[in-house]
């Protein structure tokens, strides 16, 4: 569930400032010796050269041959004996956002493990579990491009000074864990990680851990848990992971796309990655585009796009043209949907969606044209939230199961009027209300369709009612 | 009725009631005379008598054997010669009989105020039961 | 966290504690009019608090709500698994507190379910805490099922004599009968908890009991009859008998007030053989130092020790919380334990010794490993099984115990930590050394009595032969057993829950039990009976209420004087260089293993819990689970 790990609009943008605060005083340093850099007011195409990704569709070797030749393990020594202040000052300066969902700032995140060190090995965990509907970002990662991850772990386990990674990768990624287990063997063999890492001094395991299947295990300390063997449900935080984390270590969860950019934003520089984007929201990243397009794919653009040109250019377009557009969810299967009105000029970054009410969760844009029955879409999204609840939290366990109860009687209609403002009390009061963030996941999407559908919802309660009163 | 009539009631009570010592003995067991046509007797001894000159809720008597003394009372009386006694039916028993069914128990008077009258007792288990002791111990 | 504040009852969290409430009822059954929970259901407080008075959840009429199946997990434990609100409570109980895994969840979401998985007995001494636990009627009493009503009883505080613990417990009664059993929170002795057999034996109060005073006849066999012929039969007994050799033996159970009764009441007749059931070896300054045979550290004090060396005992089944206790600090605070004796389950990880006596004589002189490991450990414990020391060897193995002790003791960095404590397994025990009874009945035999008064002593340790040719035996107790059996006269007397009395627990505390319902029948308190007896004897005891035995109490022991309190026990370092009986190696000796080795064991111990039903269900159904383990134990 990479997209929903929870974080509020509020606290995000105080992390946000805090986060921005070492941008400025550079801004203020350079200011004397250089001109004020000049901010962008329009974003993509990315440049072919601005790639990280290079072999996003599989087309070249995976392997650490190919890998090399398309830059990877490039000077890796060099950047691991750089330390991990300079890591950790790159990772600040190129305003890394998570890439999992909640888009929290990666060098402030992996700087919290820097605490004096109290005998216990630190972990870094990969969260490959990639189970979010619509999302396809990190497979893609791993099964074509396996070494960007494998340094990334590396870059990002000196950076807090880990001992090992773990990469708890999803149980239905076969192939992928392959890749990915065959890519590990090559840098074992290469002497990149293990014992003396890259001839740095440095020792670093990587284990690839495979899940079985749950959702909710893409939930960092249910990861933790299902790492530890015991059945996937999130932990109450505190004490957070960078305290007791996996095995009651210290340890940090990030997300594979977030670890795998890290080498070359380490190589080309901060500044580099930062130079995408709008001010918050830098860099690249890959978006998923599915649903009503013409060609779905997945893609490495930079950040802030437009929503219609990334459809358009990189998706061939909405089925039917931009005018059959429905609605589009935007990040992920846990995020709001937002109708066409707003589709027309929204730009993709975590801050110009929150504005409309949504967010950027995975970047897994989810397009419906007007040939899709948005209630029943809903209700499909509901219905798998049902079955990934832990059980745990009431909230989630009960409530989403009472949605879902409803959501289907509302794609008939067979319903009340004053049932749909019940509705979205329910997914209020769901909201907020549980340990981990999936019962916010299963809230939004009902919360984005009676915001942007109430009409639709009418109109069948009535038709119903109509055709009852016909039939009796 | 004439005056006849009225003496040859007595005459006939006296001798249905074996004359002047009997009459009053049965006056004094039962602090009336009458006379009447001896409709039936059950097995216990009590004899049925009809007389229609009296009136009705008169009529008909019982008279209780001699063996209960005063002891009498009214639950002596069978169920089907109640029947016939309290005008339920106009058939003595001893003319149509009621049919005898296997279950129906025998008749029993009132036993309340004898020895043989029923006390409740409690139909529910002891809360404590008692340590009984094995008997061929030692 | 630290600053972290916490708000209870603001609005945002009395709008999040009513929304979570309307979820719970969702899928919860409102079945409050027939759940036994009913009355101390933390989800009607809840709802009571936090609920509204209509539902909103129309989709009743369209899907229902979730219905479970129920599971059997045994005769102690009802489920009715359709009100589980998946609190997972009772599996963190079993896991963490119990240490059995039995319990768990299967299932994600609204489909999940506690259970076994595989349906079984769940097998643990405290799984009736479960039922507490629980806060809606999901798991019950199987006993106690349809009885009555929380609001219908009278809930009278006592102590638990199954055990040495000394439990607090609460007795629920109604119409003068106990109908359950619950647990009374006491930090230092039983937390929260009680053992099965605490909670579940009570219904063998109901049975077998003694409600009418018998008396042998001629022929051999014991008859019913009044008070006054049987105490007159006992003067008779007690005319005819040679004064010096009356003597006394003080049962398992057996109450302070009626033990001090029968000893002033014996020794005024002219005789002092007065002893316990239980044997305690009489070896160097034997029981005239209290530290000698209490459990010096008391239970609350586990939680300090680093390493705890178990002998011949198995805490498990002999005091079932002293055992929970171990398994608290062995999860918590990283302490070891060591285990010398049979290799039981303990629910917790141990280092096994073996049982052979010769590894404690190693220890004692210090060749095996462990004893350097005593002597590193910051507060160590020698917990002694008093199991271990009842037959022939024992004052053997508690010499050598208590050498090793002496030996912990030196290497300490805390003097006034002790390290020597005994788990005794009777109630009355150490409130009966203390009282100044002997321990054990070797003296006895020796002496063989011409009258003997047995006050509940049903251990069948005594026969015919033990005693003088034609001895009397008087038997005073609440239950018909082995003491019953055997005696010429027998006074029927009041179990625990019939009597104000007092009890002194293993770490040597005095607590006062309270009489919740009256004695049966004819039967009376025991202290009573002996007073009436003294009274015929011709020896009246000085003290006619229960106020003025106690301050005879007081005379003997200011620990009974204050109950509820333990008092420190001195002269630990004296007590082992006082000799009175030189120890005599008697060459081999058998493996230290105590009595009890599975939970089958534990069940039935004593008169009330051999005369339960519940317990004999348990045993049975233990059996059954041993058979074939995954099948049905029996039907719900």
């Amino acid at each position: 569930m990479a997209g929903i790990a929870r974080i509020t609009p509020g606290l995000s943008a105080s992390l946000c400032r805090t986060q921005s605060v070492p941008a400025v005083t550079t801004l203020v340093r350079t200011n004397t010796t250089q001109a004020p850099k000049q901010e962008k007011s329009t974003y993509g195409p990315l440049k072919d050269q601005d790639r990280i990704f290079t072999n996003l569709y599989g087309r070249y070797d995976f392997k650490l041959k190919g890998a090399m030749a398309r830059g990877s393990w490039y000077k890796t020594k060099e950047i691991i004996e750089k330390g991990h202040d300079w890591i950790l000052k790159e990772t600040v300066t190129s305003g890394l956002r998570g890439r999992g969902g909640a888009g929290f700032p990666t060098g402030m995140k992996w700087g919290f493990m820097n605490k004096p060190s109290d005998g216990r090995p630190k972990y870094l965990v990969v969260n490959a579990d990639e189970g979010e509907p619509g999302t396809c970002k990190d497979r893609e990662i791993m099964r074509h491009d396996p070494h960007k991850l494998i340094e990334g772990c590396l870059v990002a386990g000196k950076a807090m000074h880990a001992r090992a990674a773990y990469i708890y990768i999803r149980g239905e990624f076969y192939n992928e864990a392959s890749n990915l287990q065959i890519a590990i063997n090559e840098a074992y063999n290469a002497g990149l990680i293990g014992k003396n890492a890259c001839n740095s001094g440095y020792d670093f395991d990587v284990f690839v851990h495979r899940g079985a299947g749950a959702y909710i295990c893409g939930e960092e300390t249910a990861l933790i848990e299902s790492l530890e063997g015991k059945q996937g449900k999130p932990r109450l935080k505190p004490p957070f992971p960078a305290d007791v984390g996996v095995f009651g270590c210290p340890t940090t969860v990030s997300n594979v796309e977030t670890v795998a950019v890290a080498p070359d934003i380490c190589r080309r520089g901060g500044e580099w990655f930062a130079s995408f984007g709008r001010d918050r929201n830098r860099g690249t990243k890959l978006f998923n585009i599915s649903g009503h397009v013409n060609n779905p794919t997945t893609v490495e653009e930079e950040m802030s796009i437009p929503l219609r040109d990334l459809i358009e250019r990189h998706a061939g377009g909405v089925i039917g043209g931009w005018d059959n557009l429905l609605a589009v969810i935007p990040g992920g299967s846990s995020t709001p949907l937002i109708p066409k009105e707003v589709c027309d000029d929204v730009l993709m970054d975590f801050d110009d969606l929150i504005r409309t009410q949504t967010g950027l969760g995975t970047a897994a844009v989810i397009v419906m044209n007007k040939s899709a029955d948005i209630v029943r879409c809903i209700a499909r999204l509901i219905d798998f939230y049902e079955h990934e609840s832990c059980g745990q939290c009431t909230p989630c366990r009960e409530g989403v199961t009472w949605m879902a109860k409803v959501m289907h009687r509302f794609q008939t209609g067979n319903a009340q009027q004053d049932e749909i403002d019940m509705l979205y009390e329910l997914s209020k009061q769901i909201e907020g209300h549980t340990i981990c963030a999936l019962g916010d996941g299963a809230a939004w999407p009902v919360q984005g369709l009676i915001r942007h559908f109430r009409p639709e919802l009418e109109r069948r309660m009535d038709e119903f009612d109509k055709k009852r009163a016909t039939s009796n | 009725m004439s005056l006849f009539q009225k003496i040859g009631n007595i005459g006939k009570i006296f001798r249905q009631n074996g004359g002047l010592v009997g009459s009053y003995l049965k006056l004094f067991r039962t602090d009336d005379l009458k006379w009447g046509t001896l409709v039936g007797e059950d097995k216990y001894g009590n004899k049925y008598f009809q007389n229609d000159y009296y009136f009705m809720g008169r009529n008909r008597w019982v008279e209780y054997p001699l063996s209960v003394g005063h002891d009498y009372d009214a639950s002596q009386v069978p169920p089907e010669w109640h029947r016939w006694l309290q005008y339920i039916a106009d058939e003595p028993p001893s003319q149509l009989p009621l049919p005898k069914r296997k279950w129906m128990a025998d008749h029993t008077e009132n036993l309340s105020g004898t020895e043989r009258c029923y006390v409740p007792y409690s139909t529910t288990r002891p809360k404590v039961e008692a340590w009984v002791p094995p008997k061929n111990n030692l | 966290m630290k600053g972290m504040k916490v708000k209870t009852d603001s609005p945002v969290t009395r709008k999040a504690r009513e929304g979570v409430m309307e979820f719970l009822l969702v899928n919860h059954p409102l079945d409050c009019p027939i759940c036994d929970q009913g009355g101390e259901c933390d989800l009607q407080d809840q709802s009571m608090a936090f609920g509204s008075d209509r539902s909103r959840f129309t989709d009743n009429a369209f899907t229902g709500k979730r219905a479970v199946e129920d599971k059997n997990i045994g005769p102690l434990i009802k489920t009715i698994m359709t009100r589980c609100i998946h609190c997972t409570r009772c599996i963190r109980f079993a896991s963490e507190v119990a240490g059995v895994d039995d319990l768990g969840t299967s299932g994600r979401g609204s489909d999940m379910q506690v259970g076994t998985y595989v349906e079984k007995m769940f097998k643990s001494e405290l799984s009736g805490n479960v039922i507490d636990l629980c806060p809606v009627g999901a798991l019950t009493s199987k006993p106690y099922a349809f009885t009555t009503r929380p609001w219908e009883t009278r809930r009278i505080e006592s102590i638990d004599v199954m055990d040495a613990v000394g439990s607090n417990i609460v007795v629920s009664m109604r119409t003068n009968e106990v109908m359950r059993i619950l647990p009374r929170l006491n930090e230092d002795i039983n937390e929260e908890w009680i053992s099965d057999k605490s909670r579940f034996a009570y219904d063998g109060l109901k049975r077998q009991r003694l409600t009418t005073p018998f008396v042998r006849n001629n022929s051999g066999e014991l008859v019913a009859t009044d008070w006054e012929t049987a105490l007159f039969d006992i003067a008779q007994r007690v005319k005819d008998a040679n004064p010096a050799t009356i003597a006394g033996v003080a049962g398992g159970q057996a109450d302070l007030e009626a033990m001090v009764c029968l000893k002033d009441m014996i020794n005024r007749l002219g005789s002092e053989v007065l002893c316990t059931e239980e044997a305690f070896p009489m070896i160097n300054s034997g029981t005239d130092f209290r530290s000698n045979y209490v459990m010096n550290t008391t239970i609350a004090g586990i939680e300090e020790s680093d390493l705890v060396f178990l002998v011949g005992t198995n805490p498990r089944l002999e005091g079932s919380l002293v055992n929970a206790r171990i398994r608290k600090s062995w999860v918590h605070n990283e302490m070891c334990v060591v285990l010398l004796g049979a290799p039981v389950d303990l629910s917790y990880d141990y280092q096994y010794l073996g049982d052979s006596f010769s590894v404690l004589k190693e220890i004692a002189d210090g060749s095996h490993p462990i004893a350097k490991a005593l002597a590193d450990a910051d507060k160590p414990m020698i917990i002694l099984g008093s199991d271990a020391i009842q037959h022939n060897n024992g004052s053997l193995i508690l010499d050598t115990v208590k050498r090793i002790a002496k030996n912990t003791k030196k290497s300490l960095n805390h003097p006034d930590w002790k390290v020597f404590n005994v788990l005794h397994r009777n109630a009355s025990q150490v409130g009966a050394l203390d009282m100044g009874y002997k321990p054990g009945m070797d003296s006895l035999k020796c002496d063989k009595p011409s009258l003997l008064f047995l006050l509940g002593a049903d251990a069948d340790k005594l026969n015919n032969d033990d005693l003088h040719g034609n001895a009397g035996v008087i038997y005073i107790g609440s239950h018909g057993d082995a003491g019953a059996q055997m005696a010429d006269v027998v006074l029927p007397a009041a179990a625990y829950t019939e009597k104000d009395a007092m009890y002194v627990n293993t770490e040597g505390r005095a607590q006062v039990g309270r009489q919740a319902v009256s004695p049966p029948g004819m039967a009376r308190h025991d202290w009573k009976i002996i007073r009436a007896l003294s009274e015929i004897l011709g020896v009246s005891l000085p003290y006619d209420k229960l106020s003025d035995v106690r301050g005879r109490l007081a005379e003997i022991s200011p620990t009974f004087d204050r109950p509820g309190r333990v008092e420190e026990t001195g002269f630990d370092n004296v007590s082992d260089d006082v000799t009175i009986d030189k120890i005599t190696h008697t060459g081999a000796t058998a493996p230290v293993v105590p009595a009890l080795l599975k939970l089958r064991d534990f069940y039935m111990t004593d008169p009330i819990s051999r005369s339960s039903l519940t317990m004999a269900k348990c045993v049975q159904a233990y059996d059954e689970a041993e058979a074939n383990p995954y099948s049905k134990p029996e039907a719900i």
